[in-house]
C-alpha cells in the first residue's frame, strides 16, 4: 500500500456567485480507503464531489487526484469510475451498447457481459435505457462506473431505488473492488451504509467538515442511551434520566457498558421491571441530527 | 470521439423524430423544390433553387436537430456522463454533431446532383462546394451558439424558430430579388452572402475572386456563433 494520498484536497474554496458553497475544505482520502463524504442538504458535499472528479473547477485551493489535477482527462480518468446521482444515459441506445460506449470511452478495457454479470443486468442487455426502471438505471450506472475495475470508485447515491437484492449485489461488488486494492468515495443519505462499510467518514454543514474521522470517532463525541419505562411506585434511581415524550426515561451516558450494569443491578436489587428496556451505542443518525442543534 | 459519432449515429435511425426532422422533411421540401423548379426558376433562378436547398437542409437537418440533440443530451446529463470519461470537450462535441453534418452535407449533396442532372450541372461546381461547405459551418456554430439557451428538446422547437426560419427567408430574399440593391445589408445578414455565393456559382457570371469575397460574411457569422457558443454554452442543466 503506497502512503501517497489518492485525494488530497488543500484548502478547496468553491463560489456560486455570492454564495460561499464550500470553504477552506482540506482532507486526504489514502490507497484502499473507503471514505463516506457525507453532509445536510446544501452543505457542498455535491461541490466537492464534483471538484474532486474533474466536474468542476475550485474557486480557490488545490485539488489532486492520484497527485495530478482531475480536470487532467486523459491522465486521471482511465484510473477512476464515476457513479453520477443521476443516470445520465440517453434513452435510444440499449443497456448494452451505453455501457460499450462508456467503457470505450473510460480508458480501461473489460468487458461487457462481465460488468452486466456484476450486477444481474445480463438479460437487460438488448433492453433500451428508456425501457428500465429507476433501480435498473441505477446498476447501469454503476456497471459503467466498475468498468475496467478502477483504482478509484466514487459513488454518488449507488443504492437509491435499489430493491435489497440489488443492494447486495452492489456492495459485493464494491468489497470485491476493494479486495483488489480500489479505493471508494462514497456519499449516500442512507447513514447506516456508510456506518457499516466506511473507513473514515467526513461529515460536512455549511460547506466545512463538521466533523472527520472514523465511525467510533464521530459516535463517541455524542453519549449512548438507555431507553426504559420504569412503574410509578419504583424507588429513586442511581442514574441521571430524563423523561421523553413518550413516557420511557432515558439515560445519556458516554459509558454504555458501567450504567447498564448500574441500572440492571439496581432493577435486581429492588425487583423491578424495566418495561420496554433498550440500549445501544450512539448511531451516524444520532451524530447526523445533533449537527442542527448545535 | 468516432464512438460516440457512432452511438449518435444509432440514436438517429431509431428516433423517429429526429429521423424525420434530419432525413425526411429536408429531402421532401428539396423534392418539392426540384419538382417545381421551372416555376422557382422564373421566380429567382437556379442558382436560388440550389441556395434555397442548401438552407433548408442546413436549417432543418443539421441546426434544428443538432440544437435538440445537444439540449436533449445536457437535459438527461449525456454530456455530464461523457465528460466522466477520458474524452476532451472538443471531441465531444465532434462527436455528438459529426453524423448529423455527415448527413447533412451528403444529403445536400445528393440533391443539388439531383437537381444538376435534371436542370443542367452548375457553372462552378467548386465554388458551390465552398458555399455549401461555409454554410454548414456557419449553421453548425448557430446551433451551439442556440444549444446554450436552449434548455430541452421541447425548449429547442421555440428557440431554433428564429434562425431556422429566418436563414431560408433571408436565401429567398436574397436569391429571388438579388444584390443589386441594398447588397451590403443583405450580405450581412446571416445566410445572404451565402446564398449570393451558391446561387452565382450555379447560375455563373460571377468572378471566382468576388465569390470568395462572399465567404468573408459567412465567416464572420461563424465567428460570432463560436464567441456566443463560448459564452452560452453549458454542459450541465442550470440548477
Amino acid at each position: 500500500m503506497t502512503t501517497t494520498p489518492v485525494i488530497d484536497v488543500e484548502r478547496l474554496n468553491l463560489w456560486y456567485g455570492d454564495f460561499h458553497a464550500v470553504k477552506d475544505l482540506s482532507f486526504q482520502v489514502r490507497h484502499g480507503e473507503f471514505y463516506a463524504l457525507l453532509g445536510t442538504n446544501g452543505a457542498g458535499k455535491t461541490s466537492t464531489l464534483e471538484a474532486i472528479e474533474g466536474h468542476r473547477t475550485a474557486t480557490s485551493g488545490t485539488v489532486r487526484v492520484f497527485g495530478q489535477d482531475p480536470g487532467d482527462r486523459r491522465a486521471v480518468r482511465p484510473r477512476m469510475g464515476i457513479m453520477l446521482q443521476d443516470s445520465g444515459f440517453t434513452p435510444d441506445l440499449t443497456v448494452q451498447e451505453s455501457v460499450r460506449l462508456i467503457g470505450a470511452l473510460s480508458g480501461r478495457t473489460d468487458t461487457v457481459d462481465r460488468v452486466l454479470g456484476i450486477i444481474d443486468l445480463t438479460r437487460k442487455a438488448g433492453t433500451k435505457v428508456s425501457q428500465l426502471s429507476g433501480g435498473e438505471k441505477r446498476r447501469l450506472d454503476f456497471a459503467t462506473a466498475v468498468y475496467g475495475s478502477p483504482e478509484l470508485v466514487f459513488l454518488d447515491e449507488p443504492t437509491t431505488g435499489l430493491d435489497i437484492q440489488a443492494r447486495d449485489d452492489l456492495w459485493d461488488a464494491v468489497e470485491r473492488l476493494r479486495e483488489h486494492g480500489s479505493t471508494i468515495i462514497l456519499t449516500t443519505h442512507y447513514l447506516e451504509e456508510a456506518q457499516q462499510r466506511a473507513d473514515r467518514i467526513g461529515l460536512m454543514h455549511e460547506g466545512v467538515f463538521h466533523q472527520e474521522g472514523t465511525v467510533s470517532e464521530l459516535t463517541q463525541t455524542l453519549p449512548a442511551a438507555i431507553h426504559f419505562t420504569l412503574p410509578s411506585t419504583a424507588p429513586v434511581l442511581p442514574l441521571q434520566t430524563t423523561r421523553e415524550r413518550d413516557g420511557k426515561l432515558l439515560v445519556e451516558t458516554f459509558d454504555l457498558q458501567r450504567d447498564l450494569y448500574t441500572l440492571l443491578g439496581w432493577a435486581r436489587q429492588h425487583e423491578v421491571e424495566l418495561s420496554d428496556l433498550s440500549s445501544g451505542p450512539t448511531r451516524l443518525d444520532d451524530v447526523f441530527r445533533a449537527i442542527g442543534t448545535k | 470521439m468516432l464512438s460516440i459519432a457512432l452511438s449518435e449515429l444509432i440514436q438517429i435511425f431509431r428516433n423517429r423524430l429526429v429521423l424525420i426532422s434530419s432525413l425526411v422533411m429536408p429531402i421532401a421540401v428539396s423534392a418539392f423544390f426540384i419538382y417545381q423548379h421551372e416555376v422557382f426558376e422564373k421566380l429567382g433562378s437556379l442558382g436560388y433553387i440550389a441556395a434555397i436547398i442548401m438552407f433548408t437542409v442546413s436549417a432543418f437537418g443539421l441546426y434544428t436537430t443538432a440544437v435538440t440533440t445537444l439540449a436533449s443530451r445536457r437535459q438527461n446529463l449525456f454530456l455530464k456522463r461523457l465528460r466522466s470519461t477520458t474524452v476532451g470537450d472538443a471531441s465531444i462535441l465532434t462527436g455528438l454533431v459529426l453524423p448529423l453534418c455527415v448527413i447533412a452535407v451528403v444529403q445536400i449533396a445528393a440533391i443539388l446532383t439531383v437537381l444538376g442532372i435534371v436542370t443542367g450541372a452548375p457553372d462552378n461546381i467548386a465554388l458551390v462546394i465552398v458555399g455549401v461547405v461555409g454554410t454548414v459551418t456557419m449553421m453548425l456554430g448557430l446551433a451551439l451558439a442556440t444549444a446554450g439557451f436552449t434548455n430541452s428538446p421541447e425548449h429547442a422547437q421555440v428557440t431554433t424558430l428564429p434562425i431556422s426560419l429566418g436563414v431560408i427567408a433571408i436565401a429567398s430574399y436574397v436569391g429571388i430579388s438579388g444584390t443589386e440593391e441594398l447588397a451590403p445589408l443583405k450580405r450581412l445578414l446571416p445566410g445572404g452572402a451565402a446564398t449570393e455565393l451558391v446561387s452565382g456559382a450555379w447560375n455563373g457570371g460571377a468572378s471566382v475572386t468576388d465569390s470568395l469575397l462572399l465567404l468573408a460574411p459567412t465567416l464572420a457569422w461563424v465567428l460570432v456563433a463560436a464567441v456566443l457558443a463560448t459564452r452560452f454554452f453549458r454542459w450541465e442543466p442550470r440548477r
